[in-house]
């Protein structure tokens, strides 16, 4: 009798917990890596998201990470071997040759509806998930640099806004003074350099990007960073790369220290919580025209990632490249890639300087997209720094740069 | 006869506690093994392979590659070249300043909680804090300018002390030996107060002066101390990383790289896995060589 109800009791748990299989089974969680910023207001705008997006779509819950840039990175370089990976991930365009080349990224344009949804966004911005004939991502919002300038200082100096880049470094020298340091470059890698080595019609590697040499080594690259050294001995450019030492540009600007920056979306959005009465263009033209860097960030998803969260995590995907959540991001200062939010009424509104990036957009220049990237960019941010700061003369610092890039190609 | 028995009864009195020994003994063996020596195995493998740690990569066997490699490479070695300069100037001064606070200290009646509170607390303040804190103050219109020119007329100029390698080095020794001179405090105070006050008795019935008391009583007395913290001391300093990565990041044009803040770069930004190992491996290779070195130069027995 004891025996049978203990039989019993077992049968009955198993049931129970068979049919509490059963229903987890139904409702799939997907883990979302991202790095939006939660001081400005973009976390709690996805949270909402996720919300409406969860109330669409009542079997699917999404659990979303926040991790920092360099966090973000790093946890998925860790991931590729130990297979802790997120099913959707939210990050810097940058990631995309990188990630592909840990063999982690899932192609996306294999999905059937790929084409209709990448149709609704940014050509330029979707290019960085390009590698071959692939797409491993979509893009999520897009950036480019804009130029900056701090219009108390412009109207102190009677200094007139730019309209050429050869204007913009004689107004660098007018605005400099004993208080004044006319521009503020962060870093020396091409995101900061390559607007002004590319709207005077240079370039960093060769189209099919195999070899540097002949291009970063060119008289047009020379001639730029040799503007920019001339600069740095006046003291008229000065950047925590070059010069630990020196005052950081968000410092800077709050300070009114520097008066000119080629920078993103947040510039905007750092300089109105410091009340600095600046003033915003696109790049200034160079003798081929006004040429900025792309930025932004895609969304990937990945290959380890059961068939059922892969089709869960394009679905949220697809939510948030539509019109709606992309509206809504902008209003909290992410650059929409959706073409209807480009132009959108409300994230005009809210996005006063949206017209603007719009226009640097449409000539904007990605990065090459290639695995070894980030090193052929640590190799180019040093050999300018030590162009600019005169460690070396530029033509030597930039012919080591382009042999030492091509050592690292050949590889 | 009499011997063999007792080493019989030595045995097995051992296997009798035995397995109350494994047991208190295999958790922690269990522990290093598996998050020590396992790494370091591992660790020496990649560093003969082209490592790839992405997913279902296969690695490529290259023998010595990374060595030459990290060997013929300018940055890594003056990274290695810097973290030396790091431990030779900071662990000697982080043990002699620490040592004499001690002994102030220790002569004190009054207020030895207060000084000792004092000289700790930099050692209980975390390392990112006090690293942005030094950056502000070395910074070109940072504090230790202001100082110099406008409070001590010392110079017209300001120094850019963050921006080229020695100086960009100075401030952040100045950092560790700041921060380091707390733990010697504690140290060596600690071995101070075990020093048997009747050797000091016996020196003064001998006539010895404070210095030779110093020299003849205090200091032998302490050798092991002094050794235990140098060998500690000199394994962190080649691990320093915080001080270098938030005051100068390796910038500029990785003049100020340290060992690790390079290992980091080639582990994370560029994925040179094998590199990274083989980097490792050769700066293990140093720790543990100074380690004996260290420890051989302390302990050696006095001849004569």
């Amino acid at each position: 009798m004891r025996r049978k109800s203990i039989i019993f009791a077992l049968l009955l748990f198993m049931v129970v917990a068979f049919m509490g299989c059963n229903n987890t089974d139904e409702k799939v969680t997907i883990e979302f890596w991202h790095n939006y910023s939660a001081a400005d207001g973009q976390i709690t705008v996805l949270e909402t998201l996720i919300d409406e997006f969860e109330a669409q779509n009542k079997n699917i819950e999404v659990e979303h990470v926040f991790m920092e840039w360099s966090a973000l990175k790093n946890s998925v370089t860790l991931g590729a071997s130990t297979s802790v990976l997120p099913d959707v991930l939210r990050g810097d365009i940058a990631f995309v040759p990188q990630f592909q080349s840990l063999n982690v990224l899932l192609e996306m344009s294999a999905f059937s509806d790929y084409a209709t949804q990448s149709a609704k966004v940014l050509a330029s911005a979707n290019s960085s998930n390009l590698m071959g004939t692939k797409y491993y991502g979509i893009a999520a919002n897009t950036n480019t640099k804009i130029l900056f300038y701090n219009e108390d200082i412009l109207e102190a100096a009677s200094v007139e806004v730019p309209e050429t880049l050869d204007e913009l470094w004689t107004a660098v020298s007018a605005v400099s003074s004993d208080s004044v340091i006319g521009m503020v470059e962060p870093w020396t890698g091409i995101w900061n350099v390559g607007p002004y080595i590319w709207s005077e019609g240079g370039e960093v590697l060769s189209p099919d990007n195999s070899t540097a040499e002949g291009y970063i080594n060119s008289q047009t690259v020379v001639d730029v960073i040799q503007t920019l050294a001339d600069l740095y001995e006046a003291g008229e450019l000065a950047g925590p790369s070059m010069d630990p030492g020196a005052t950081g540009d968000t410092d800077g600007w709050a300070s009114e220290l520097y008066a000119f920056e080629l920078d993103g979306p947040w510039r905007a959005t750092s300089n109105a919580a410091a009340e600095i009465n600046y003033g915003a263009m696109a790049l200034p033209e160079g003798s081929e025209g006004s040429i900025s860097v792309l930025g932004g960030e895609n969304f990937m998803q990945f290959k380890n990632s059961s068939e059922e969260k892969q089709e869960a995590a394009w679905k949220f995907i697809k939510f948030m490249t539509d019109e709606h959540a992309q509206v809504e991001m902008a209003k909290v200062g992410q650059m929409p890639v959706n073409l209807a939010a480009l132009e959108n009424d409300e994230a005009i509104t809210a996005m006063p300087l949206l017209p603007v990036f719009q226009e640097a957009l449409l000539t904007a220049k990605a990065r090459p997209v290639i695995p070894e990237w980030s090193q052929v960019e640590d190799i180019i941010a040093t050999k300018v720094a030590e162009a600019i700061t005169g460690a070396k003369s530029v033509q030597v610092a930039l012919n080591e740069a382009a042999v030492a890039i091509d050592a690292l190609l050949d590889e | 006869m009499m011997k063999s028995a007792m080493k019989l009864e030595k045995r097995k009195r051992f296997n009798r506690a035995d397995w109350r020994t494994w047991t208190i003994f295999l958790p922690g063996m269990l522990f290093v093994m598996l998050f020590t020596i396992y790494p370091i195995l591992k660790m020496f493998i990649m560093s003969f392979f082209d490592w790839k740690i992405g997913f279902q990569q296969t690695s490529l066997f290259i023998g010595l590659k990374n060595y030459v490699d990290v060997l013929s490479d300018p940055i890594a070695i003056r990274a290695i070249i810097n973290t030396f300069v790091y431990a030779l100037v900071t662990v000697p001064l982080q043990m002699i300043i620490g040592l004499a606070v001690a002994l102030l200290i220790n002569g004190i009646k009054k207020f030895g909680l207060f000084f000792r509170l004092g000289y700790y607390l930099p050692v209980i303040t975390s390392w990112v804090v006090v690293a942005l804190l030094f950056r502000y103050i070395f910074a070109n219109t940072g504090l230790m300018n202001y100082f110099l020119i406008d409070v001590l007329h010392l110079m017209e100029e300001p120094i850019s002390w963050l921006s080229s390698r020695w100086s960009a080095l100075i401030s952040a020794m100045l950092l560790g030996v700041w921060k380091g001179i707390g733990w010697n405090m504690v140290i060596f105070l600690a071995a101070l107060q075990a020093v048997p006050l009747n050797l000091y008795e016996a020196a003064d019935i001998d006539g010895a002066s404070k210095t030779q008391k110093f020299f003849y009583v205090t200091l032998p007395s302490i050798k092991g101390t002094i050794t235990f913290a140098l060998v500690m001391l000199a394994i962190g300093a080649f691990n320093t990383y915080t001080p270098i990565a938030i005051l100068t990041g390796g910038n500029p044009m990785h003049q100020t790289e340290v060992v690790l803040t390079w290992m980091y770069f080639q582990t994370f930004d560029a994925l040179n896995m094998g590199y990274s190992a083989a980097l490792s491996m050769i700066v293990t290779g140093i720790i543990m060589l100074v380690t004996v070195l260290l420890f051989g130069l302390t302990n050696r027995k006095k001849v004569a």
